[in-house]
């Protein structure tokens, strides 16, 4: 504080008076952000705010006093940031906070867009803002997990210009920049074309052409959508008028792989080969109990079941099964040798003897 | 039906006595309520001294997986009779729980 001219020295006291009014803005910056987020369904790692500190102030003000004839030319009392998963959506985000807040242009900032042909280095996108009827701006500052990371570590080191750093630093830190920056446009094309390769299975399952594609976890997914399994569910779900809880069905993928499914195609004719089994099996243990709550499991824990018993898989077949969906367990065995008691006299394993 | 809860460490155990039917439902469900609040804790079920599970019973050990899954804790479910393993085997459960 003692390096303060006379000047600057006002310019803290007047910081001091406007604490509060700084604090009540940064509060309402950050509410309106995530309200925002909240309704666009956009996933982000960090929305955060805060006031500059008395301490940064005071630095700022002793490298460039001058520039500022009062306290509301320092943009950046109180500064926002958020920081995204993907580098499109620091333009998605972007256009909302133009929607909120007043972007004052002239000052505003793409950093990204800075750098020439062969250069690399600080990513981020500046916005200085302000809110309706408050004297003060704020900044807003928008960018990637990649581009924090770099940012952080930059700042770390305690250069606050580029002038100090040493070239050799500089260079190595940059090339780092590149690197992220072709890192970040790889996480975006795989996003773009994951959700590509979803729309294409989507429609190619309500097409009917589950032949042509492969079973993985989000076919898996949007095969279970379809809903021939609810209808068996609920078919089970009749028999006790039970309620049907919903429970994960993901566990259940590696098994259709060990039973050869290797498209849906495979998979939608193994559930109607012994979807008809998979009930009478649940008929039959269900049927002189008062159970009246099912899990939304149950027509495909017993269609695995038919289909190893039916093929001969016997209950050694049984406790693989219960292995690969329970974890193995010493309790698997008996639990194979129970439903395999159960089942033994039904239809389906007449046909097997 | 009795139910008695215990904690060691960083572990709350809930020990089932008698027959979970409809009738013991209403009662073991405040029983249990200390568990629900548990945050941060494994919660372990032991069923050594549960002879029997109605779907009331189910309903119950339902909640308490939900509210501690809500809270990031595991619940294990441990020493049930082969007629509780029935149940939840029938019933479609059986790969929800932990159970040893």
């Amino acid at each position: 504080m003692e390096t303060l001219d006379f000047h600057c020295r006002l310019i803290m006291d007047e910081y001091r008076e406007a604490l509060p009014v700084l604090e009540d803005m940064k509060n309402t910056v950050l509410a309106r952000l995530n309200d925002a987020l909240g309704r666009s369904g956009l996933s982000v790692t960090a929305v955060e705010a805060r006031v500059k500190t008395e301490e940064s102030l005071a630095g700022k003000l002793v490298r460039k006093g001058n520039k500022y004839a009062t306290l509301s030319d320092i943009t950046d009392l109180v500064g926002a940031r958020i920081i995204t998963f993907y580098t499109d959506d620091v333009d998605r985000i972007a256009s909302m906070a133009e929607k909120l807040f007043e972007i004052d242009w002239v000052n505003s900032v793409d950093k990204r867009r800075l750098h020439q042909l062969d250069s690399f280095g600080y990513n981020s996108l500046h916005y200085i803002c302000r809110l309706p009827d408050c004297d003060f701006r704020f900044e807003l500052q928008l960018r990637t997990t990649l581009q924090h990371a770099w940012a952080a570590i930059n700042h770390d080191t305690g250069y606050k210009s580029g002038i100090e750093i040493p070239q050799e630093y500089m260079r190595r830190m940059n090339r780092l920049a590149g690197m992220l920056e072709m890192a970040d446009d790889e996480f975006s094309r795989i996003r773009t074309e994951l959700t590509d390769y979803r729309r294409r299975v989507q429609t190619l399952v309500q097409s009917g052409r589950l032949d042509d594609v492969m079973l993985d976890g989000d076919t898996f997914r949007s095969y279970l959508q379809v809903g021939s399994i609810d209808a068996l569910n609920r078919r089970i779900a009749a028999i006790n008028q039970a309620e049907i809880q919903d429970t994960p069905l993901s566990r259940f993928l590696k098994v259709f792989k060990a039973l050869k499914c290797n498209t849906l195609g495979d998979l939608d004719r193994l559930i109607k080969q012994y979807g008809d089994d998979a009930y009478l099996l649940a008929r039959h243990q269900l049927g002189n109990t008062d159970l009246d709550i099912i899990s939304s499991a149950i027509g495909l824990q017993n269609i695995c079941i038919v289909c190893i018993l039916s093929t001969g898989g016997g209950k050694i077949g049984l406790e693989r099964l219960f292995d690969a969906l329970n974890g193995h367990n010493t309790q698997n065995g008996a639990l194979a040798e129970l439903t395999y008691e159960q089942a033994k006299n039904l239809p389906f394993m007449q046909n097997n003897k | 039906m009795k139910t008695q809860i215990t904690q060691e460490d960083n572990c709350l155990t809930a020990c089932f006595i008698g027959r979970l039917d409809t009738a013991a439902a209403v009662q073991t469900a405040e029983d249990v309520k200390p568990l629900l609040e548990a945050a941060n804790k494994e919660i372990v079920l032991d069923c050594s001294a549960l002879e029997y599970i109605s779907s009331s019973g189910l309903r119950i050990f339902l909640t308490i997986r939900k509210e501690a899954a809500a809270h990031g804790c595991k619940v294990i479910v441990r020493n049930i009779n082969a007629d509780i393993r029935q149940v939840f085997m029938m019933t479609g459960f059986i790969s929800l729980f932990e159970i040893q």
